[in-house]
């Protein structure tokens, strides 16, 4: 087990004018669970199989421990990977999959059968290891996956968006295993995935990239709390966090009839930017129903109600700004799931103060609440 | 009230059923009528020269004794079985088969694995690697008898010539002649020249439709390359490897241009359909040559047969994954 360190480390795909991946630092403790989240295409996956060593690096440098494994081959590198296919090798049992590494670095038949046997134990898989991948379903085959990673007990996990082909349900109990067994083992780990749920349920920390770029590094709480700009705090949330352009006027923000005190510290930082524009966010829970005639009330005209039954949300449009529609400048609240409001009705909103994430218009950080 | 709507379908969908089934029915016969003169074409064509083959094999056919035509049961079996001349033209039918599929087996899984890399002008390499399969067999077997092996103005002892000539001793080269000397290897490298590219082609679709990320995987899981080729490719390739084997022993043990073109047959080079050649236009024991190349027949079915096995376990590896 060891920690793993990004130290700006680059890759720049020839005839691409963007790197894919451009001067990433990250640390990831010994034992850690990490998650790289991210729009597709953002590098997550190009930083994983950087780490890997099936991709090279092109500027910078990786270290595993205190060993510079940057021009090291995979085989070199002491990791074992989980892919999005799983990428059993279909000719082989399931006992002959789990064991290949072993096989490879020359263990005994004795040894490679206790340390195959023992994962089978792990993960449920002792009737299928005479079964060749083909034979087992898909769950199954994730299983053995995740199986032949752990045979090897390597120093650290690389896994590759692993759930993404599992049905929804199988998913989200696949998720708290392979969590739990993390926990367990005590491995460092390296998850990339494109589902931010996935992200929040199962990282220790979470790390959101955009076009190649680290975003923000941080436990999920603190991402969804306090994203440090527009593209997390609109990426992190379930359903997303709602973001309006907001203008300044006097002390307040103001878009239509919504409007929100801005604190000391915002109007500080906003002067200093000379800015007379602001990006504000609120979640869909920052958002309470009040009567039309409260301060900072904005009206709503509900296009769709969404019952989930422990909580409903509230998709509806601002009605009082010039140029907007039902289509058009979404609004998403949590309602009182006993009591929503109907289809078609025009309710007042306020967002709750203490509530609101500020950001720059120009370069979409977060300001100082 | 999606139900009311479902039974109402179903039921719509029943009363449907009997009239367009003999409306399709009817259709269909429609389609088929004027595929039939076709169909009858290519019945008569590729099928009746086969029955009147099998039939003629068992009778006592030869145009020298017109009087003596009539039913032989199985004697012209037993002849083919016993007689000497047939019997080295089947065991050099198979030795021919079996050296040409392996070789050029193991040439085209050397080539196919240098194509499978990428480098520069690898489609032009490709297209020249694969000219020689494209080539008419007579035309190809004339080129190899004159222009390459022919010991007075061949390329081969011109090269031969030249090496030697560069120490001074054009002379004293060696200047075999290789149709006398090699008279079967001449045919077998001839062949093998031509059927490399086709089993090249067969083995670099399948290392082609290799997946990556199990190569990946098993470079993670610590393999050097001869180790992923030994455990990774090569196993994938095992369908690919039978079926470039069967495909090319269909054709080889078919194989007459070559044997007739380079060698005539003479110096132990007869192979089955060159013996049948001969046992019908030279002896002209119909019923004789009717049973050889009967045996031929299902010589090529059963190897056939397992051809298409191959090619549908492929099938099913490729929908399974």
């Amino acid at each position: 087990m060891a920690s793993v360190t990004f130290s700006k480390a680059t890759r720049i795909y020839p005839s691409v004018p963007r790197p894919a991946v451009d001067a990433l630092d990250l640390e990831i403790e010994d034992g850690e669970f990490l998650v790289l989240v991210g729009p597709s295409g953002c590098g997550k996956s190009t930083s994983l199989r950087m780490l890997a060593g099936l991709e090279e690096v092109d500027e910078g440098s990786i270290l595993i421990g205190d060993r510079d494994v940057t021009n090291l081959k995979p085989k070199d590198r002491d990791i074992a990977m989980v892919f999005q296919n799983y990428a059993l090798y279909p000719h082989m049992t399931v006992g002959d999959n789990m064991g290949f590494a072993l096989k490879i670095a020359g263990n005994s038949k004795e040894e490679i059968g206790k340390r195959v046997a023992e994962a089978a134990r792990i993960l449920d898989l002792e009737q299928f290891l005479d079964r060749k991948p083909k034979a087992l379903s898909g769950g199954q085959r994730q299983r053995v996956a995740m199986g032949r990673a752990i045979v090897r007990s390597p120093q650290v996990f690389l896994m590759d968006e692993p759930l993404s082909n599992l049905d929804a349900k199988l998913r989200v109990q696949t998720r708290t295993e392979i969590a739990a067994l993390q926990r367990r083992l005590g491995v460092t780990t390296v998850y990339v995935t494109h589902d931010q749920v996935e992200a929040m349920t199962m990282g220790d920390r979470v790390a959101v990239l955009k076009d190649g770029i680290l975003q923000q590094v941080d436990t999920p709480l603190r991402l969804y709390q306090q994203p440090v700009n527009v593209f997390v705090a609109a990426f992190i949330g379930s359903p997303g966090m709602n973001i309006g352009h907001f203008e300044l006027d006097g002390e307040e923000a103001a878009l239509g009839r919504a409007r929100l005190r801005l604190s000391r510290a915002t109007l500080d930082a906003l002067r200093e930017e000379g800015a007379d524009r602001l990006v504000l966010g609120f979640r869909p829970e920052a958002l309470e129903q009040v009567g039309a005639d409260e301060p900072g009330a904005f009206p709503v005209q509900v296009s769709v109600i969404e019952e989930l039954g422990s909580d409903a949300f509230l998709y509806g449009a601002l009605t009082d700004i010039p140029g907007s529609s039902v289509d058009g400048s979404h609004i998403i609240a949590r309602v009182d799931p006993s009591r929503p409001p109907a289809k078609g009705d025009v309710v007042h909103l306020r967002v709750r103060p203490g509530m609101q994430h500020i950001f720059s218009e120009s370069t979409g950080r977060r300001l100082p609440d | 009230m999606s139900v009311a709507v479902d039974v109402g379908d179903r039921a719509a969908s029943r009363r449907q059923g009997g009239a367009s089934r003999s409306l399709r029915r009817s259709g269909d016969w429609a389609r088929r009528v004027p595929l039939l003169p076709a169909l009858i074409f290519t019945i008569v064509v590729t099928q009746l020269p086969f029955v009147a083959t099998l039939v003629i094999s068992f009778m006592n056919w030869n145009a020298y004794y017109p009087n003596e035509r009539g039913f032989a049961g199985f004697a012209n079996f037993r002849s083919v079985l016993t007689d000497v001349a047939m019997r080295d033209a089947i065991i050099t039918t198979i030795e021919l088969t079996v050296t040409v599929v392996a070789v050029s087996l193991l040439l085209g899984l050397v080539v196919a694995l240098l194509l499978d890399r990428s480098f520069l002008g690898r489609g032009a390499v490709r297209t020249m690697m694969i000219t020689p399969f494209l080539v008419v067999p007579v035309a190809a077997a004339l080129l190899w008898k004159h222009a390459l092996y022919n010991p007075e103005y061949g390329l081969l002892n011109g090269v031969l010539k030249g090496v030697w000539g560069l120490f001074g001793a054009a002379g004293s080269a060696p200047q075999p002649d290789w149709i006398t000397q090699m008279p079967l290897l001449s045919v077998e490298i001839a062949l093998i020249w031509q059927w490399t590219p086709f089993m090249m082609l067969i083995l670099l679709a399948g290392l082609q439709s290799r997946p990556l990320d199990v190569i990946e995987a098993a470079r993670i899981d610590g393999a050097g390359s001869w180790q992923i080729f030994r455990y990774m490719t090569f196993p994938h390739l095992r369908q690919y490897l039978e079926l470039g084997a069967l495909l090319g022993s269909i054709y080889i043990v078919q194989n007459f241009d070559y044997v007739f073109t380079i060698t005539s047959g003479g110096l132990g080079t007869a192979n089955l359909p060159y013996a049948i050649y001969q046992t019908f236009y030279q002896a002209h024991d119909y019923g004789r040559a009717s049973a050889a190349g009967v045996v031929v027949v299902i010589g090529t079915i059963l190897i056939a047969t397992l051809a298409l096995r191959t090619v549908s376990s492929l099938f099913r590896e490729e929908t399974s994954r």
